[in-house]
């Protein structure tokens, strides 16, 4: 007998591979229009010119450089980038924020503000942020970052409110000051909530870049699947989807095992 | 002892009501109480009589709706260095090992990594667990993670120790057992404790003074001395409970909890 995680892998290879074959015979069959869908081969052959160096045009010496001037990882990095400053700034102003909300007055003040801007689709405002700040770079790291922080403060302050009276008073019966206290109980308590909000605010940031990216997105992975749409390259634009799928499900992987590596006492306490 | 000691608790004329949907509902009626340096005061009643109220005003985690909690002559406002409590449900922290949970205290306060290794091994061999010490609490059984909370609260060393129904969880063997290890501490260590419990057995078995509270709102009924735990009287446990100064007194108390206030809407008994 196979143990269940053999048999679990057993079962999605299997899944992947009747996936691969029916995907191969709609193209090879051209039960769908090759405009409309390219098959498996010829997505993968896309993915390996978009990897490296390739004649421009068949029979020329002329070699250019991946696809728009940028290897697809260097697509795909670009994209990463803006992710982690436009993350970054909402954990350094989104953690503090909400631990200030959480604890005084302010967070009751503030509240239907920080609502009202979680609740907006962030494409809803990047004209806004196109006019402030130009359609470069600037506008899309803004964007990310008014996307990142809220989802980030409101899991910091759900983690305040949730941290229980008692562990606070027993730490303030240990003779902890207030800042201890803080930095002691108030921090690690919250930890487990922040780091989920993270985890949600990188998934926000994924699907928002990837659609901000339309507008002079490149480099960048989300730029490259429109322009490869505009210029009628299915297969390019597959092999995108693709690596975009894949980029999200992995960062996410990647996240819960930090989560799981830094609050080990998640459910347990 | 004619002149208010530095220790002594005093708790003056207090009243506490809660407030319940909008209507205040009271929790203790009228409570005068003077613990002395040195005293094992346990504390019986119904539950819901007021008991873990009465703690946490002494503890500072409150303060009452009337009347004042004194420590020496100094007002209690706050959770204080000198108070050490433990909690009902064993209140430690799970980012924490159960060593560091322990050294808490004096981490607080800035001793040396060694002088607080130290002191933890010291008070973690007292409640015999030097083998779990690299554990996470959440990977002890409740027994072991309420002697955990005893060792971090000893370990402070606290003049003060305010106890929580601390083994009403407890299975009857381990309860035993804490229960002749809390007075070996006692004797040891002359600290005051004020040992909050339902079992009219532990508070005559425990106590130098034995009080109780009537049900809500508490109030104190009986005020008797026991000498059962106090040194001097070494005589194995079984046997003291065989004694018939201690079946009497058991017996004093025990009426003394079931009695009732005739009740306002005259209920039939
Ligand atoms: N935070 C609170 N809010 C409202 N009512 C409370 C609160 N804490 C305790 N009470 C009420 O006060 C009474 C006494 O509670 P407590 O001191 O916990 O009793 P005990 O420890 O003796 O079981 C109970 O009726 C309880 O419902
Ligand atoms: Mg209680």
């Amino acid at each position: 007998m196979l143990n269940q995680g053999a048999r679990r892998a057993v079962l999605h290879a299997t899944s992947l591979l009747g996936f691969l074959l029916l995907w191969w015979l709609v193209t090879h069959f051209e039960l769908v229009r090759p405009l409309f869908l390219r098959g498996p081969g010829e997505v993968w052959d896309a993915f390996v010119r978009a990897n490296t160096d390739h004649p421009i045009s068949a029979g020329s010496d002329r070699m250019v450089r991946g696809e728009q001037n940028y290897y697809l990882w260097e697509h795909l990095l670009a994209s990463l980038q803006r992710i982690a400053i436009g993350v970054g700034g909402g954990i350094v102003v989104g953690v503090p924020l909400g631990l200030v909300m959480g604890t005084t007055w302010l967070g009751t003040l503030l509240e239907p503000y920080l609502n009202f801007l979680r609740s907006l689709p962030p494409l809803a405002y990047i004209g806004l942020l196109i006019v402030w700040f130009g359609i470069g770079d600037t506008s899309k790291i803004w964007l990310l970052f008014l996307a990142a922080f809220p989802p980030i403060t409101m899991a910091t302050i759900s983690g305040v409110r949730g941290v229980r009276d008692d562990q606070v008073n027993a730490v303030l019966s240990l003779g902890a000051s207030r800042r201890q206290a803080l930095t002691t109980v108030m921090l690690p308590a919250t930890l487990p909530e922040v780091l989920t909000g993270i985890r949600v605010a990188v998934g926000f940031a994924w699907t928002t870049v990837v659609a901000a990216e339309i507008a002079n997105g490149i480099p960048g992975i989300g730029g490259l699947a429109y322009l490869a749409g505009q210029q009628l390259q299915t297969a390019l634009v597959l092999a995108c989807i693709l690596v975009i799928g894949l980029s999200a499900i992995a960062l996410d992987l990647g996240l819960k095992s930090l989560e799981k590596a830094l609050v080990p006492w998640r459910g347990k306490a | 002892m004619s002149s208010t000691h530095e220790h002594e608790v005093e708790v003056a004329g207090v009243r506490h009501s809660f407030r319940v949907q909008g209507r205040q509902v009271p929790a203790l009626d009228r409570i005068d109480l003077t613990i002395q340096p040195g005293e094992l005061v346990t504390l019986a009643g119904p539950s819901g009589c007021g008991k873990t109220t009465l703690l946490r005003l002494v503890a500072g985690f409150m303060q009452p709706s009337e009347g004042a909690v004194r420590v020496g002559t100094r007002p209690v406002r706050g959770p204080g260095i000198e108070r050490g409590v433990v909690f009902q449900q064993p209140t430690l922290f799970p980012w924490l090992s159960v060593q560091r949970n322990v050294e808490l205290g004096p981490r607080l306060r800035g001793r040396s990594k060694q002088e607080r290794a130290e002191t933890a091994h010291r008070y973690l061999e007292l409640v015999g667990l030097s083998d779990v010490a690299g554990h996470r609490p959440y990977e002890l059984s409740g027994g072991m993670q309420q002697r955990a909370q005893i060792a971090r609260v000893l370990a402070n060393d606290p003049e003060i120790v305010l106890m929580d129904e601390p083994f009403g969880a407890l299975d009857a063997l381990t309860r035993e057992r804490l229960q002749n290890e809390l007075l070996e501490i006692w004797r040891a260590t002359g600290k005051t404790i004020l040992f909050i419990t339902h079992s009219v057995d532990e508070a005559v078995f425990l106590g130098s003074r034995v009080l109780v509270m009537s049900p809500r709102p508490g109030r104190i009924v009986l005020d008797e001395p026991a000498v059962f735990g106090t040194p001097g009287h070494l005589v194995p446990p079984e046997e003291i409970r065989a004694l018939p100064d201690y079946v009497d007194l058991r017996e004093r108390v025990r009426v003394a909890i079931q009695q009732r206030e005739p009740a306002a809407g005259g209920a039939p008994a």
